[in-house]
């Protein structure tokens, strides 16, 4: 069996968790992007099939939503919010020194599929701002010297 | 349920919306992103009124603005079609479709209509779309839904998925004859009967009867697939089948007589 058959194998086992209803496809998709850190193109057109659309609604939903990715994240994937509060207490000095560090902008990834960047516009934890997120784990008052220690240590060795 | 549009007592029919009730007495409200074959959109917002129900004035978009059964007792809702307000919301409505479509001749034109004054705003240069979304509506109405608004914000487009060559796309060209700014690229070439739209080439059919190329291939397999039938070896444009079924009338009441 070729790894592209596994893959659609997954999917389709997350897809039919839920009924066949366009109303789940959020669901559906949220669940796709955990599991892969993004959309496989193969699974637009799965679920478009599974809940009877065409695929043009489902790639026109999976754009829509920031929280969706069309090409495959990194391993680590950075989140600088950089909403209000957090712009404020520098959140774009952040971003510049992941590019200096990272060599990648929000919305990309290193070369070897280790970091990709995104940034968020509010992560609703303003008082501790500025926020950051790296694989779903929150970092608080991030400050420069501490942002060089938490890549480091993503770099170094295999966390999860 | 009893109205006044622009000073005239109108009779709205519940269910239909201002902006039809309006058209139905000869009223004319502007618009961009309607089309009488489909529900309202509310997305252009060029055909925003004032209504007025009981003394509280709001600005709806006339479009999506349902009349719903009678009102209360002795309610009339009014409405005006053109305020001063209302014009000048028009006016920065057509001044911001302008600069984000502002290679379209409509845009052009109602850009000077409206006497918008130019500005600093960044022009989206070279582009027409004013992303009404009808193409998509008449796309999806066909049975289609090739191509569909994608992404957000100022990234925002029609596009197929992916911006690759659909399967589900029957190049009928419904997308283009619908666009009000005409920023659908449809081509059709008459030496290789090809035509060209949304990333590939369709084979164009000739009509049985005077040989222009009329449809798609796919498209006529689509609607024999959908009308349950097997695909015919001959078809007629839309011309020849009027010709054509006006004659068959007239020939036989020719034999009766």
């Amino acid at each position: 069996m070729g790894e592209d058959r596994i893959r659609e194998m997954s999917i389709e086992k997350i897809i039919k968790k839920y009924p066949a209803d366009r109303r789940y496809l959020l669901a559906m998709m949220q669940d796709i992007q955990k599991e892969f850190n993004f959309l496989p193109k193969e699974s637009l057109g799965l679920m478009a099939g599974y809940v009877n659309l065409p695929q043009a609604k489902v790639y026109s939903m999976a754009t829509f939503y920031k929280a969706f990715s069309l090409v495959p994240k990194g391993r680590y994937c950075i989140k600088v919010c950089d909403g209000t509060a957090c712009h404020i207490k520098g959140s774009n000095i952040l971003i510049d020194q992941i590019y200096q560090l990272l060599n990648i902008m929000p919305g990309e990834t290193t070369w070897d599929g280790e970091f990709s960047l995104e940034t968020v516009n509010c992560l609703g934890a303003c008082a501790i701002a500025p926020v950051m997120l790296v694989n779903g784990k929150v970092y608080a008052k991030v400050t420069s010297g501490k942002l060089a220690e938490i890549i480091t240590w993503y770099r170094e060795a295999n966390h999860e | 349920m009893k109205m006044i549009i622009d000073g005239r007592g109108i009779y709205g029919i519940p269910g239909e919306t201002i902006l039809e009730a309006a058209k139905r007495a000869g009223i004319s409200i502007p618009t961009l992103c309607h089309h009488p074959a489909f529900p309202g959109q509310g997305r252009c917002r060029l055909c925003l009124v004032e209504v007025n129900r009981k003394g509280v004035k709001r600005v709806v978009a006339s479009c999506t603005y349902p009349l719903l059964e009678e009102g209360e007792e002795g309610e009339e809702m009014e409405v005006k079609t053109s305020t001063p307000e209302i014009e000048e919301i028009r006016k920065d409505i057509v001044m911001l479709l302008y600069k984000q479509a502002p290679a379209s001749k409509l845009m052009q034109d109602l850009f000077r209509q409206y006497r918008c004054a130019e500005n600093s705003l960044r022009e989206n240069s070279g582009e027409k779309c004013i992303l009404c979304n009808l193409c998509a509506r008449a796309c999806e109405e066909m049975g289609t839904g090739a191509i569909s608004l994608v992404m957000r914000g100022t990234e925002k487009r029609l596009a197929t998925p992916f911006d690759e060559a659909s399967p589900d796309c029957i190049g009928c060209g419904a997308c283009a004859a619908i666009c009000p700014t005409g920023a659908i690229e449809m081509k059709d070439d008459k030496e290789s009967q090809k035509r060209h739209i949304w990333h590939q080439h369709f084979d164009l059919v000739p009509c049985a009867r005077c040989g222009e190329l009329f449809a798609t291939k796919k498209q006529l397999d689509f609607i024999a697939r959908r009308e349950g039938k097997s695909y015919e070896t001959s078809y007629y444009c839309e011309a020849c089948r009027k010709k054509h079924t006006a004659k068959t009338i007239a020939d036989f009441r020719r034999r009766r007589e």
